[in-house]
């Protein structure tokens, strides 16, 4: 199979995307623009807003995890800080979602990075089951925070409000937001992983001792890679409780942190649309669809271990490897490897 | 004094459970490389069999040894028809095994419900020495723990069998050279740490209520206490077990039981920071090619 395609020349390293990944963007971008105007109803729209923060959270994961190759576990607390961060700011100072969102992203970017720590002395799966245990302490002590946290029954928060005349209140209208946010997640998870600094944490992922030895400081790279991704989990924190209007530990402890981890390794973490694919996948499907949230997990489980035994780069990644093979086949044996990137970041 | 002797004999059940937990952790993870986040659901599975079979009007006993044989078979097929395929890339089995849980997890729910479970005490009463009391089936729990911990502790250190694993744990390729059969030794740990772990599970139901989530629940112990004590370390287990235990059962009696998982995943991850070996001294799991 590869020795059938051409010789790599010079990497080129261009972050523009070919044309056909172009295409694919524009009908993705319209597509969940134009979703309110099919007339979904109103279940469906409020699972499509909870899929699209979900998504925003999985692109920060994705950071670490696809680039860096390090899995940690702990997203769903560090969603957790940015909501409580938004929640707190709104009750003792009254601050709005928009004045909220920086706090949310910094506090989270803060704990991000501290849950990111114990990676310098702590590889692989025990670093993983370390974040887990992490975002399990974040839920005891939020349970056991009394009032400042609003103990196990959480705490509420005010309606998102109006912003330059747009009634933000209105369900389509949040929608409309949540979707925007996704795509700037979107983006910027895009531009990380084909800047200078995405390809020095390839190179951590491929071989660490290597990249170190020429003067590469790989803690440096990891913390500020978890740091990175704790922005998206910040602000999708906040866009998740001011959409709920109501938080609780309940939905930041390990087991979300393990069905994130699922949505990210079922769309696959390297792929430019891996992570919204794998949050609408798990979140928006079965919902809208109305399968039974049982079998819906059953099925996820098995499709997650079919994902990691047969097609490990992630449902996106092998639609984009059928893609590249179509095209290779059309265009004879000789023609080309098709653009590198375009499925695969 | 009465009051702290008698926490010391009630925390000694919930040691024994976690150590038997973490005895398949530190055995499959420690010394197969597998990372089985689904081996709490092979306590639950012990546990759910038992109450199965006990409905079905059979007695305690026959009940525990048909569901730990039930579950020893689950982890037999799992390990031949998924885990092997992942030896080499432990980071796959792993992921996989996340997906397992899930999956046993619901298939349970899905099967019978989501509401706790419990049977009837299949050993009532209570020995009385002195001020304290001991609940009969407690005892019989540590004295089963016990037997399971000196078999499995005198089989890895003092026979042939256990040598092998040892050497094939130290190189795998000059174990192999020397005939063992790398292979079969992890399938049996792997069915043998499942099956202990079901074991696990029927006796806890014999304390406690279960319900189909207590899987996820064990597994963290099971980790906290196989990592706290250092991969592969099986009397280490039993000194991490019986810390976490006294820390479970006085923190329950001396005032904040809420916080008592976070006081374990503290210590947890303070001793995998500074001591990444584990507490005693262990493996760091079997090194890959």
């Amino acid at each position: 199979m590869a020795d059938k395609r051409p010789p790599m020349g010079p990497r080129t390293n261009s972050a523009w995307p070919s044309p056909a990944a172009l295409i694919l963007t524009t009908v993705v971008v319209i597509g969940v623009f134009a979703f309110p105007w099919l007339n979904p109803g109103y279940r469906a729209l409020s699972f499509a807003v909870t899929t699209g923060v979900t998504a925003i959270v999985l692109y920060g994961m994705a950071i670490p995890f696809g680039q860096a190759g390090i899995m940690s576990l702990g997203y769903a607390g560090l969603m957790g800080f940015g909501a409580y961060t938004a929640a707190i700011l709104s009750r003792d100072f009254g601050l709005n979602m928009w004045e909220a969102m920086p706090f949310s992203a910094l506090v989270a970017a803060l704990c991000a990075g501290l849950f990111g720590l114990p990676s310098l002395r702590i590889s692989g799966h025990h670093f993983a089951i370390t974040t887990y245990v992490m975002c399990e302490l974040l839920r005891i002590a939020l349970i056991n925070g009394g009032k400042f946290t609003g103990a196990a029954s959480g705490l509420d928060l005010p309606p998102i409000g109006t912003v330059l005349g747009v009634k933000l209140d209105k369900l389509s209208n949040a929608y409309m937001l949540v979707a925007g946010f996704m795509f700037i997640s979107m983006l910027a998870a895009y531009c990380v992983a084909n800047s200078r600094y995405g390809r020095t944490l390839r190179s951590v992922r491929e071989n660490e001792q290597l990249s170190r030895s020429i003067g590469v400081n790989t803690n440096m790279y990891k913390v500020g890679a978890f740091m990175l991704s704790g922005l998206f989990a910040g602000v999708g924190g906040d866009l998740q409780a001011y959409n709920f209007r109501h938080i609780s530990p309940d939905l930041y402890g390990g087991a979300t942190s393990l069905y994130f981890a699922l949505m990210v390794m079922l769309g696959g973490p390297r792929t430019a649309f891996g992570p919204l694919a794998g949050a609408i996948i798990v979140t928006f499907l079965p919902e809208f669809m109305r399968i039974d949230p049982v079998d819906s997990r059953i099925a996820y489980g098995l499709a997650l271990i079919a994902v990691v035994m047969l097609i490990p780069g992630g449902v996106i990644a092998a639609v984009g490897r059928g893609y590249q093979w179509v095209m290779r086949t059309l265009r004879g044996p000789h023609a080309g490897s098709a653009d590198p990137h375009s499925a695969q970041v | 004094m009465v009051t702290f002797l008698q926490e010391l004999v009630n925390s000694l059940s919930v040691a024994s459970v976690i150590i038997l937990m973490g005895i398949g952790v530190t055995l499959i993870f420690g010394l197969t490389g597998i990372i089985n986040f689904a081996h709490g659901e092979f306590l639950m599975l012990g546990a759910i069999g038992v109450w199965v079979l006990m409905g079905y009007g059979l007695g305690y006993i026959p009940a525990v040894l048909i569901a730990v044989a039930v579950v020893g078979l689950i982890g037999f097929l799992l390990e031949r028809g998924l885990f092997q395929f992942t030896l080499t890339r432990p980071n796959n089995g792993f992921m996989a095994s996340l997906g397992l849980s899930i999956v046993l997890q619901h298939v349970v729910i899905r099967i019978w419900n989501s509401f706790s479970k419990s049977i009837p005490e299949p050993l009532p009463g209570v020995w009385q020495i002195g001020e304290i009391t001991f609940i009969k089936m407690r005892v019989v729990v540590v004295l089963v723990t016990a037997l399971v911990v000196a078999v499995t502790f005198l089989t890895i250190s003092r026979s042939r069998y256990g040598l092998a694993l040892r050497a094939s744990l130290a190189d795998r390729q000059t174990a192999a050279l020397m005939g063992i059969p790398i292979r079969r030794y992890i399938t049996v740990v792997f069915t043998y740490g499942s099956a202990i772990a079901g074991l696990g599970g029927a006796l806890t139901i014999a304390l406690f209520p279960v319900t189909p989530f207590v899987g996820s629940e064990m597994i963290m112990l099971g980790f906290a206490v196989a990592l706290i004590a250092g991969l592969g370390n099986v009397p280490g287990v039993v000194g991490a077990g019986l810390i976490l235990g006294l820390v479970t059962g006085f923190s329950g009696a001396y005032g904040t039981p809420e916080w008592t998982n976070a006081y374990t995943f503290g210590l947890m991850i303070v001793i995998l920071i500074f001591r990444p070996q584990g507490l005693f001294g262990g493996t760091m799991g079997p090194a890959i090619e």
